[in-house]
């Protein structure tokens, strides 16, 4: 690496550089802007403009969201469905796209265009829900984690990553006396996990931002996620999106509303810088090697 | 160990001849544990996507909820008709499309931009750091943005819109103006959905085997023949996956983000078929209707999704299936 | 970590046997539910089937969802002798929720719906039951004012009760300390208008240097729907309320009348003087709410009390008085008819399976107009919401009202201080001058002639059309538009199915005539 020191990788350096604290910034902001009103006074916030540094600090808003046990509930029903739900749709994904890895396969074209097409054309909201009851899955928590169990996107990215790992490394194990399940779990997994860290993100993050299933599927509102509230407290409050027939919605001050996506958004935030390992270049054969 | 994976590329042992009764079936006893376990996610599939899909009979239909699709009267193509005879459908095409194509060709390349951006980073720390912080608009609500947006560039004392009054004296309403609303919409798509697009070509660069660049550098490869060597080559399928599946959602435009942005000046351009199936199946419950338009949009997805896939096996490349 | 489980456990026992200590409905079974029975019995002779009724409700989540069995809903259990489920439905669904219930039949005896053409046509295909021809049976129900049932009917039948609110809701707040100081007086025609929001605009009443003070400032939904902000002026100026017919039956709509039109031309006007925010079609009505408690704008017409503005606004302007006013113009007060409703409770045919069960479920809706009733949902538990002192009763915790009484405030049948209540809630003076403003308002009302008129026209392409106009009404303001665009946009509106609009109202007027 010593080597690279010339003038030309420098002056490529210190752009490249410059450059992504620029985006970093940039793309801080908008969140920044968020948590500095939520700690605002609503007097300050009244004033208008960009708060990036809260002037007059106030934690009324927080004293707010954290007067119910409402917020603390969704919150975990969210984390539970996270947790739950990413397992299983880490499960049945790689169950599923591992054996559409392999070329030889036969039928392996048809199932692949089959899923392709569960991508562009599906039968809707009503025609779902009568499947989702008549498993009886309404009502629970599962009705949020098994109808979504594998996304077809997810499940052909994941293939195509699957398709790249070293048909050798796997050919030594079958040698060994592996059955193919067996070469999934104790080879493939453990060299994929950037894809798995990668995926996982996806459908954690998918599952903590249903609101909508939600919604449909359950009935009690205690089982609500966090996300219902969200939009409740916050969409809806801003957007007009919705039922536009329903004009005398309660409206939360902005104070409050920034808080609530704090509050709502922090614990997910936090899952990526723990992944963040998996994703170091050269993981896969290094692992292979050691 | 590199050597030994090369040469071994391929299925060894099981190269059964083609063709003849007999190999059909001797390839599925060979392949029997891969059959099990496809079929949890097989099952999956006919049970929560392929079981409702009578529901797609709802756009020829006049759908009402309370006589359900048994009950509810037969239309033919009704809807269909309808939809291309109405006045704005050629607008709402148009804006459709030229929303999509800008996506592809100016949102689609920015985080393969920015992670390879990134892979140059040497110092592991910095890039975690930068990491950390790029993916985190992704979680902020196109409401915030919108309304951060607004802030930023009101006429009313939005921050950017007085510095630009200060230098040139001028204000200017990019948020009503017809001409500005593209550029605000792509904007903002990169700005919210740039970092969190990276984590795919991250994850996929992470395969990457660092002797490669070794190789290279000692061969006295310069950086930019490096990453176009290896560094491209090694995320290239990955790249042309979500190409080709982003094309079977050509046609969407992202209800939300759109219908926030919309103002009653710059609708001509803004409008798209998301926004106008919104008012006619929400606001007047024209439930076949609009099912009418997604399948059509679909249709389009779908055409467009099986031409790339086909461009792309002929150029040799794995494509989607 | 077992202790801590245990603590839980004994925790949540504890909780229960609290809950059911205090619930004399719910803890007992067969043996102590009988005397229960017996004594809801004495309080409302109508009901003959002395068990509770099972009474599923669905209605519209208020910010959160009170819990099931809490005080309120026992103390209505208790008096209605009912056993109550609430089904709290989160905005962002509510639609979609609906539909899904009707398609799967799974439908609660009480459904909150709002008359819109879905719902509409479901009233049009008996899912719901026609109660009209019932109601006179139900001496709470029989004495409310016939427009609320009115507004709600399909084809001159009533499908279900409204929940009541104000007929006149519009109301001017105005900044009365700015008023005062520079001796102006509150305007009624045009002109008036015109220099008052300019002087405003102008005079920097706020003395802080700057120009940046308005008159009234407007969001992006000023001209959308009942609230719209120009219908309110326009029929104050003598309009129509989106709609006029005469006697024939011709309908003309708004945004054809000179008086609309003026209001029009004088909104184009203090655009391009820059007296209203430049910015209105892109601004959202929580922006300009923060504008108006930061004081910069002095006058507002809204739906709102003047009361909860000036002390939002006292937080940042000190010295700040508001005032209320009825919207009056050159003759006299005029304010536009709303829907008088906030949804209606819709009983389902599939749910509500005969008459005797859809008889029981009305002498529950009925009840709700008690005195006893009328008093818990509008303010609560005596001693834990509220307080009597005198002739007045006095609120006691603020908090708690908005999340325990609130939601069924919102979503119960009530008409507030106009129906039923013993004692009014002792208020401030603003507060209550802005309310008889609203409640004087039902006298002066202008009512939309083509509300309960059915048009294909309008079930097709109804928003479309609405969306035509509403567009072109903003580029006339910003001036992308000059008179003969905007005529030209009428005369598309009338291409686009407008005419249609017009002829199909006339003919379902005379029909109904």
């Amino acid at each position: 690496m010593l080597q690279d020191k010339t003038i030309g990788n420098r002056i490529f350096d210190i752009i490249n550089y410059t450059l992504l604290i620029l985006i970093a910034l940039v793309c801080v902001l908008p969140f920044v802007y968020v948590l500095a009103v939520s700690f605002t006074s609503p007097a300050e916030v009244a004033r208008g403009g960009l708060i990036l540094w809260p002037k007059e600090w106030s934690l009324a808003s927080y004293r707010y969201i954290f007067s119910t046990d409402t917020l603390f509930r969704s919150m975990l029903v969210s984390i539970y469905i996270t947790v739950v739900g990413t397992f299983i749709n880490l499960l049945f994904t790689s169950l599923m796209a591992y054996p559409l890895a392999k070329a030889t396969l036969r039928g392996r074209q048809f199932i692949l265009l089959a899923v392709l097409f569960t991508m562009l054309f599906g039968g809707g909201m009503i025609p779902t829900y009568f499947v989702v009851k008549a498993m009886g899955l309404t009502n629970s928590l599962w009705s949020l984690m098994i109808p979504n169990a594998i996304s077809a996107f997810n499940l052909i990215v994941l293939k195509n990553f699957f398709q790249q790992i070293p048909d050798g490394l796997e050919d030594s194990a079958r040698i060994d006396g592996c059955t193919d399940v067996g070469v999934l779990f104790r080879i493939v997994l453990p060299l994929s996990m950037p894809a798995m860290a990668t995926f996982g993100l996806f459908y954690a993050v998918g599952h903590w931002n249903q609101f909508f299933s939600a919604i449909l599927y359950i009935n009690d509102s205690r089982l609500y996620p966090i996300q219902v509230l969200l939009r409740q407290i916050v969409i809806l409050a801003q957007g007009s999106i919705g039922d536009t027939s329903i004009d005398n919605i309660e409206i939360q001050p902005l104070t409050i509303r920034m808080a609530v996506i704090v509050f709502a958004t922090v614990p997910i935030l936090l899952v990526y810088p723990f992944l963040q390992k998996h994703f170091a270049k050269g993981v896969m054969l290094g692992s292979v090697k050691g | 160990m590199k050597q030994n994976v090369s040469t071994s590329a391929g299925t060894p042992g099981i190269k059964a001849p083609r063709g003849k009764a007999g190999t059909l079936l001797r390839d599925i006893i060979r392949d029997k544990w891969l059959y099990l376990m496809l079929l949890p996610g097989v099952i999956y599939f006919i049970i929560f996507k392929y079981v409702p899909m009578y529901g797609v009979s709802m756009a020829f239909m006049d759908y009402k909820p309370y006589t359900g699709f048994l009950g509810s009267p037969w239309v033919g193509l009704k809807h269909f008709e309808r939809f291309f005879s109405e006045p704005q459908f050629g607008m709402l095409f148009r804006n459709t499309v030229i929303l999509a194509v800008y996506n592809l060709v100016f949102f689609f390349p920015m985080p393969i931009i920015l992670s390879l951006m990134l892979n140059e980073v040497r110092r592991a720390k910095f890039k975690n750091f930068v990491q950390t912080l790029i993916y985190i608009p992704h979680f902020v609500s196109w409401v915030v943005v919108v309304g951060i947006f607004y802030i930023l560039l009101t006429t009313e004392n939005g921050v950017l819109n007085e510095l630009l009054y200060r230098i040139t004296g001028e204000k200017i309403a990019f948020l009503l103006e017809a001409e500005w609303f593209r550029t605000m919409i792509i904007t903002q798509s990169i700005w919210k959905e740039i970092g969190w697009g990276t984590v795919i070509f991250l994850a996929a660069l992470a395969g990457v085997d660092l002797q490669q660049y070794e190789a290279a550098r000692i061969d006295g490869a310069s950086r930019w023949r490096q990453l176009w060597h290896i560094t491209l080559p090694a995320i290239r399928s990955t790249i042309i996956i979500l190409f080709i599946l982003r094309l079977g959602n050509f046609l969407d435009s992202g209800f939300e983000h759109i219908f926030l942005m919309i103002t009653p000046t710059n609708r001509e351009v803004g409008e798209v078929f998301d926004t106008y199936v919104y008012t006619k199946g929400m606001t007047q419950a024209q439930y076949s209707y609009s099912a009418a338009v997604g399948l059509f949009k679909s249709a389009v997805g779908l055409v467009l999704v099986l031409g790339s896939n086909w461009l792309a096996k002929k150029f040799g490349e794995e494509g989607v299936y | 970590m077992k202790k801590r489980m245990a603590l839980l456990m004994g925790g949540a026992l504890l909780a229960t046997s609290v809950l059911s200590a205090c619930g004399s409905n719910n803890g007992q079974n067969a043996a102590g539910g009988k005397t229960d029975a017996a004594k809801g019995n004495s309080n409302a002779p109508a009901v003959e089937d002395t068990s509770p009724l099972e009474l599923s409700i669905a209605v519209h989540q208020a910010a959160e969802a009170p819990a099931k069995g809490n005080p309120m809903e026992q103390a209505i259990e208790k008096y209605t002798n009912t056993k109550l489920s609430f089904q709290w439905i989160p905005n962002s669904g509510y639609d979609e929720k609906i539909n899904v219930m009707i398609a799967s039949g799974e439908l609660p005896k009480i459904l909150k719906v709002s008359y819109v053409p879905t719902i509409i046509s479901a009233m049009q295909a008996d899912v719901f039951w026609e109660i009209g021809p019932y109601l006179k049976d139900y001496p709470n129900l029989a004495a409310q004012p016939e427009t609320y049932y009115n507004n709600i009917k399909v084809d001159g039948k009533l499908y279900g009760l409204p929940v009541f609110r104000s007929v006149g809701r519009a109301v001017l707040q105005y900044r009365k300390d700015w008023f005062d100081e520079s001796g102006q007086k509150v305007p009624k025609t045009l002109d008036e208008w015109y220099n008052v929001l300019k002087a405003v605009a102008e005079n920097d009443p706020d003395k802080n240097g700057k120009k940046d003070t308005y008159g009234i400032m407007l969001d992006k939904n000023y001209n959308q729907g009942v609230a719209s902000t120009l219908t309110r002026f326009s029929v104050m100026q003598g309009g129509p309320n989106k709609w006029e017919a005469d006697e024939q039956g011709n309908f003309t709509p708004e945004f054809m009348t000179d008086v609309f039109n003026d209001t029009l031309d004088l909104f184009r006007r203090l655009y391009a003087e820059k007296l209203i925010n430049q910015d209105f079609a892109v601004t959202d009505a929580q922006t300009i709410d923060k504008a108006y408690e930061a004081g910069r704008v002095a006058l507002r017409i809204s739906g709102g009390n003047a009361q909860s503005m000036q002390t939002n606004l006292v937080k940042v302007v000190p010295t700040a008085v508001m005032d209320a006013a009825a919207l009056e113009g050159p003759g006299g007060i005029r304010v536009p008819a709303e829907s008088g409703n906030a949804g209606i409770l819709a009983l389902p045919k599939s749910s509500v399976q005969d008459e005797a069960e859809m008889k029981r479920v009305m002498t529950f809706l009925d009840q709700l107009l008690d005195k006893e009733m009328v008093n818990l949902i509008n303010k609560g538990i005596e001693g834990t919401h509220y307080s009597v002192e005198g002739d007045f009763t006095l609120p006691l915790d603020k908090d708690a009202d908005a999340k325990e009484v609130k939601p069924y405030r919102d979503t119960l049948l009530q008409r507030g201080e106009s129906y039923n209540m013993d004692k009014p809630m002792k208020q401030t003076e603003l507060f209550q001058k802005n309310n008889k403003i609203v409640s004087d308002n039902e006298q002066y009302v202008v009512s939309n002639p083509a509300l309960t008129l059915i048009s294909t026209t309008y079930t097709e392409r109804g928003s479309e059309l609405e969306q035509m106009i509403t567009d072109a009404e903003t580029k006339y303001i910003m001036g992308k538009i000059d008179e003969a665009g905007w005529n030209a946009e009428i005369e598309k509106w009338k291409q686009a199915g407008g005419s249609s609009l017009m002829e199909e109202y006339k003919e379902a007027y005379l029909k109904n005539k």
